[in-house]
């Protein structure tokens, strides 16, 4: 019956079509493509297997050390991730992280010839710094915990969606934000358009309260100088191109903008006031019976707004089973910093189920124009100053390697260890005096340890 | 979803048609024989190992394939991937109780436009390719088996005609 | 943000884009063709914890962060 009517259909057609050039040029490309197809049958598999279940829940775990020399900053940090997959691509994603810093950190003071004393940031107690050497608080001790939920999923065939909150909590520092964002393919899937936002509320709460810029730092006890509770809003906007380039080949583009506004001095940070021709930090006699600082110091003040924008691009490429991922970002910001990241890493497979991937980043910054290496006492107060030196004109380099591995259970492994350091110098018209002989620029070295460990259910 | 350009496809088929013929199909049992599939309702679906909706897909033509092959449906799987280790592994996986075909210099998809992995054609009893679809989604199965049952009932002349 | 800065910023940020926009079309492959794409080590993030512990590494020790995507905030170690 049908067998007779479609075959009849079919001759009609061919007849129709009959006498078009287009046919003419077709039947090359048919032939080939039908002995193509041929080549390979694969027989129809007729055993009632049952198809294998995906995995509903994706783990990764990790564990962290990030240690730096000099008993410094050390960061002990466990992450989870859990990725929960739903029908048609759908994903939840839950995020835990732990992380326990301790050691000491760079207070933004400069180094002197004599024995430095020191309020805490508390306000409570001081403690002194040996000649020589440079400031650190050794009180730097705090535990994070941060949380993270998003939730994507396609809308229709082109379009994906996806929300998110965080927030995190230290001692004297909470974190709460939202996300979301939407991407359209184009151009068979070839060309992908983002558009993203995030924002973020931020409290701080310094024990003793978040001191008032460039005041003095006080006696112990002496609060006066102090106010309470500062906050910080954040809006980023993020708008990314991806674009297949070839078989082998991605690309992405981005471009961020960042607001920042409220408080965004660092409340530990202090600078040294220093006499205008030696360089030396001035001395200063705490109220008798009390301790004290025994030199100027400020608290810093940035401004209370900050605009970043960077373009980031980065490239996958795929070559033999080795994999190349280039990225590289420039930045700049309304407080005069440019920063330039160059990071490249390439996987290579060993044997079948192992890989070892090597892995190095550059990174340079210009200074903020409020970074002031210590404050002359012969000038005016300036506006803003900090000597942060994460503020400060310096270039990074991130060395290392993963070696990881598929377990015959289909669970990842990996460990990675990279070396990264810090080597920058205050800009040579802000040296005074004896600080020309100093080392006034704090410099990092760090090791960086991770262990990692995914598995499915 | 009606495709205004399914002369294409026509013209695809019937040379499927005259090759078959030609070549004769009884000596290669092989070939993606559509004379042997004549009034019959026939899926072409296009997957790959490495497409993760595929995966999901195939159980669910798996169910078709047996629930309505006495109505006269046929589903054809092209694979286009270019390694069959892949092909073999994914199969191990996911085994497919209907005909697979391989094209893995992509031609067959060239020929028919595939725009989305996976992609179904679904050819009505006439030959003609009655709608498409693009892509996988579980939710949208009962939609799917819908179509085919429509198209499995339809008279030649109405699937024609639409 | 002075004039000269802010021509400069538009003109790194309009012309990759445009580039990007009027190459695009021509670019990339069938969606049959996906098999290299599709593996896991070619995603763009590839280890979603190594990089957000690395964005917040970066974000407590310089002073930029982000760029790939929101990376590195919401600590109180910057």
């Amino acid at each position: 019956m049908a067998v007779a009517d479609s075959v009849v259909a079919v001759v009609a057609v061919i007849n129709q079509k009959e006498g078009n050039p287009v046919i003419k040029k077709k039947p090359k490309s048919v032939s080939k493509a039908l002995a193509t197809a041929t080549c390979a049958l694969l027989g129809t598999t007729a055993m009632p297997v049952q198809a294998q279940e995906e995995p509903a829940w994706e783990f990764n775990t990790a564990l962290l050390y990030y240690g730096e020399d000099d008993d410094r900053v050390q960061d002990v940090s466990i992450a989870l991730l859990a990725r929960r997959l739903f029908a048609d691509d759908k994903i939840l994603t839950l995020g835990l992280t732990v992380d326990s810093l301790t050691g000491a950190t760079p207070v933004g003071a400069a180094p002197l010839d004599v024995v430095q004393t020191i309020t805490r940031p508390s306000g409570n107690s001081t403690y002194d710094v040996a000649p020589d050497t440079l400031p650190l608080d050794d009180t730097f001790l705090d535990t994070r915990y941060a949380f993270n939920a998003s939730w994507q999923q396609p809308l229709g065939r082109l379009y994906n969606g996806n929300v998110g909150i965080s927030f995190s909590k230290e001692y004297d520092y909470v974190h709460s934000g939202v996300n979301a964002g939407i991407s359209r393919d184009f151009n068979k899937k070839n060309t992908t358009v983002s558009l993203g936002f995030a924002l973020s509320k931020d409290d701080i709460e310094p024990i003793g309260g978040t001191p008032m810029a460039l005041t003095p730092m006080l006696d112990v006890g002496d609060l006066s100088n102090r106010l309470g509770n500062e906050t910080k809003d954040v809006v980023d906007l993020l708008f990314g191109v991806t674009q297949v380039i070839s078989r082998n080949l991605l690309v992405q583009v981005n471009y961020s903008y960042s607001d920042s506004s409220g408080y965004l001095s660092d409340p530990f940070k202090i600078l040294s006031v220093v006499d205008p021709i030696t360089g030396d930090t001035l001395p200063r006699v705490p109220t008798p019976g009390v301790d004290g600082p025994s030199h100027q110091f400020l608290f810093e003040g940035r401004p209370d707004e900050r605009v970043k924008h960077s373009l980031y691009t980065q490239a996958k490429y795929y070559m033999s089973g080795k994999v190349l991922d280039i990225s590289y970002r420039y930045m700049t910001d309304d407080w005069d910093i440019d920063s330039y990241t160059v990071d490249a890493r390439l996987k290579f497979p060993i044997g079948n189920s192992s890989y070892i991937e090597p892995h190095v980043r550059f990174y340079t910054q210009t200074e903020a124009n409020f970074y002031r290496a210590t404050l002359s006492a012969g000038e005016p107060l300036p506006m803003f100053a900090s000597a942060d030196y994460r503020l400060g004109n310096f270039d990074a380099l991130t060395a290392g390697a993963k070696y990881g591995w598929k377990t015959g259970s289909g669970h990842d492994i990996s460990f990675r260890l990279e070396y990264y350091m810090q080597d920058g110098d205050v800009p040579s018209g802000q040296l005074i005096g004896n600080q020309l002989q100093r080392d006034m620029y704090p410099g990092l070295n760090a090791i960086i340890f991770n262990f990692s460990y995914g598995f499915g259910l | 979803m009606h495709l205004p350009g399914n002369t294409r496809f026509l013209l695809t088929l019937c040379l499927i048609v005259i090759f078959s013929t030609a070549v004769n199909a009884a000596d290669e049992p092989e070939l993606i024989d559509l004379t042997a599939h004549k009034g019959k309702v026939v899926i072409v679906d296009f997957w790959a190992s490495w497409c993760v909706p595929c995966r999901r897909s195939f159980p669910w033509l798996n169910e078709m394939q047996a629930k309505y092959a006495d109505q006269g449906l046929v589903i054809i799987g092209v694979n286009e991937d270019t390694s069959e280790e892949e092909v073999a592994g994914f199969l191990a996986d996911y085994p497919a109780r209907f005909e697979i075909v391989r094209d893995n210099e992509g031609s067959l998809a060239t020929e028919f436009g595939v725009v989305a992995m996976p992609s179904s054609y679904i050819i009505g009893r006439d030959g003609k390719i009655v709608t498409r679809h693009l892509g996988f989604k579980t939710k949208l199965m009962d939609e799917y088996e819908a179509t085919i049952q429509e198209i499995l009932t339809a008279a030649p002349q109405v699937a024609a005609s639409r | 943000m002075s004039n000269k800065k802010l021509y400069s910023m538009k003109l790194i940020f309009c012309v990759p884009a445009l580039l990007a926009i009027s190459a695009c079309s021509s670019l990339g492959v069938e969606p049959w063709e996906r098999d290299v794409l599709a593996k896991d080590e070619m995603q763009l993030v590839t280890d979603p914890i190594e990089a957000a512990t690395d964005d917040h590494i970066y974000f407590s020790k310089e002073a930029s962060s982000g760029g790939r995507g929101f990376g590195g905030g919401g600590c109180g170690c910057n």
